[in-house]
């Protein structure tokens, strides 16, 4: 069928009645809670340590840089290693380097439990969650270990 | 959206990673509990021993897959426009062959 300026016209008008229509749903029948109290949603203790995992390995590739510079420094010279080292030793570095060895600690335990849950060890609920709270809680305690052992 | 996806092929390839990143990493901080002080020339003879030049150039290799399916994943997840997320993941994929790149020089430099 061609389209006379009519059936334009018809189409145009059918077309808006439609549009028209989507509008209304969207603005008054609306039945889906749009507001959600992020403080009164409780995360399980395995989603904290999952989240963890991401939020731990997105730092760990931004430190890529600054921990490559170190052993680029390190490896240079003498007089270059002694500056790496005034740098790990500096307190704004320090502060830095907690935060990406909690961040390593972190993603290291969760990586191993979460290969341990790939290959059906600790599956169930009641131990799934035990190994959850154990990551997280060992996580910080490690890297505070580790600092105070090798700093 | 028609290209295939791998989703098997990089699940295993973040694993298999995993696995000798942990190891590496878990072996390289041994050492540090042994041996906490170290001398520029036991630092540097340390790394440049051939056998942990090649274990280092896995590892650095390591580290890029697995980052790059890691952060690949998160940008998934969590940016949806388009263009934002192709710009997000070209800058994360261009940096990690720099790190990849720079990491390389570092040990040839420091074996030579």
């Amino acid at each position: 069928m061609p389209l006379c300026p009519m059936r334009l016209a018809f189409l145009s008008c059918e077309w808006y009645k439609f549009a028209r229509q989507i509008k209304v749903n969207m603005t008054t029948q609306r039945s889906v809670p749009v507001y959600l109290n992020l403080l009164r949603i409780r995360f399980p203790v395995g989603a904290v340590t999952s989240i963890a995992h991401r939020l731990s390995g997105v730092l760990l590739f931004l430190s890529l840089p600054v921990l490559i510079y170190l052993l680029d420094l390190s490896l240079q010279s003498p007089e270059d290693f002694e500056k790496a080292l005034s740098y790990i030793n500096n307190c704004w570095f320090e502060a830095g380097l907690v935060l990406i060895i909690w961040s390593f600690m972190h993603h290291l335990l969760s990586g191993i439990r979460f290969l341990l849950i790939d290959i059906d060890k600790g599956v169930t609920l009641a131990i799934a969650r035990r190994s959850a709270w154990l990551v997280n809680l060992c996580a910080p305690v490690l890297a505070l270990a580790c600092l105070w052992w090798i700093l | 959206m028609s290209r295939p996806t791998h989703g098997l092929r990089d699940w295993l390839l973040q694993r298999l990673t995993a696995v000798y990143l942990g190891i590496f990493l878990v072996y390289l901080l041994a050492h540090f509990m042994l041996q906490p002080q170290h001398t520029y020339q036991q630092w540097h003879d340390w790394v440049t021993q051939p056998a942990r030049v090649i274990a280092m150039a896995l590892f650095i290799l390591a580290v890029l897959v697995h980052g790059w399916v890691g952060m690949r994943d998160v940008v998934l997840d969590y940016v949806h426009a388009i263009s934002l997320r192709l710009t997000i993941l070209s800058l994360i994929g261009l940096s990690l062959i720099g790190c990849g790149l720079w990491s390389l020089r570092v040990l040839i430099q420091a074996s030579t």
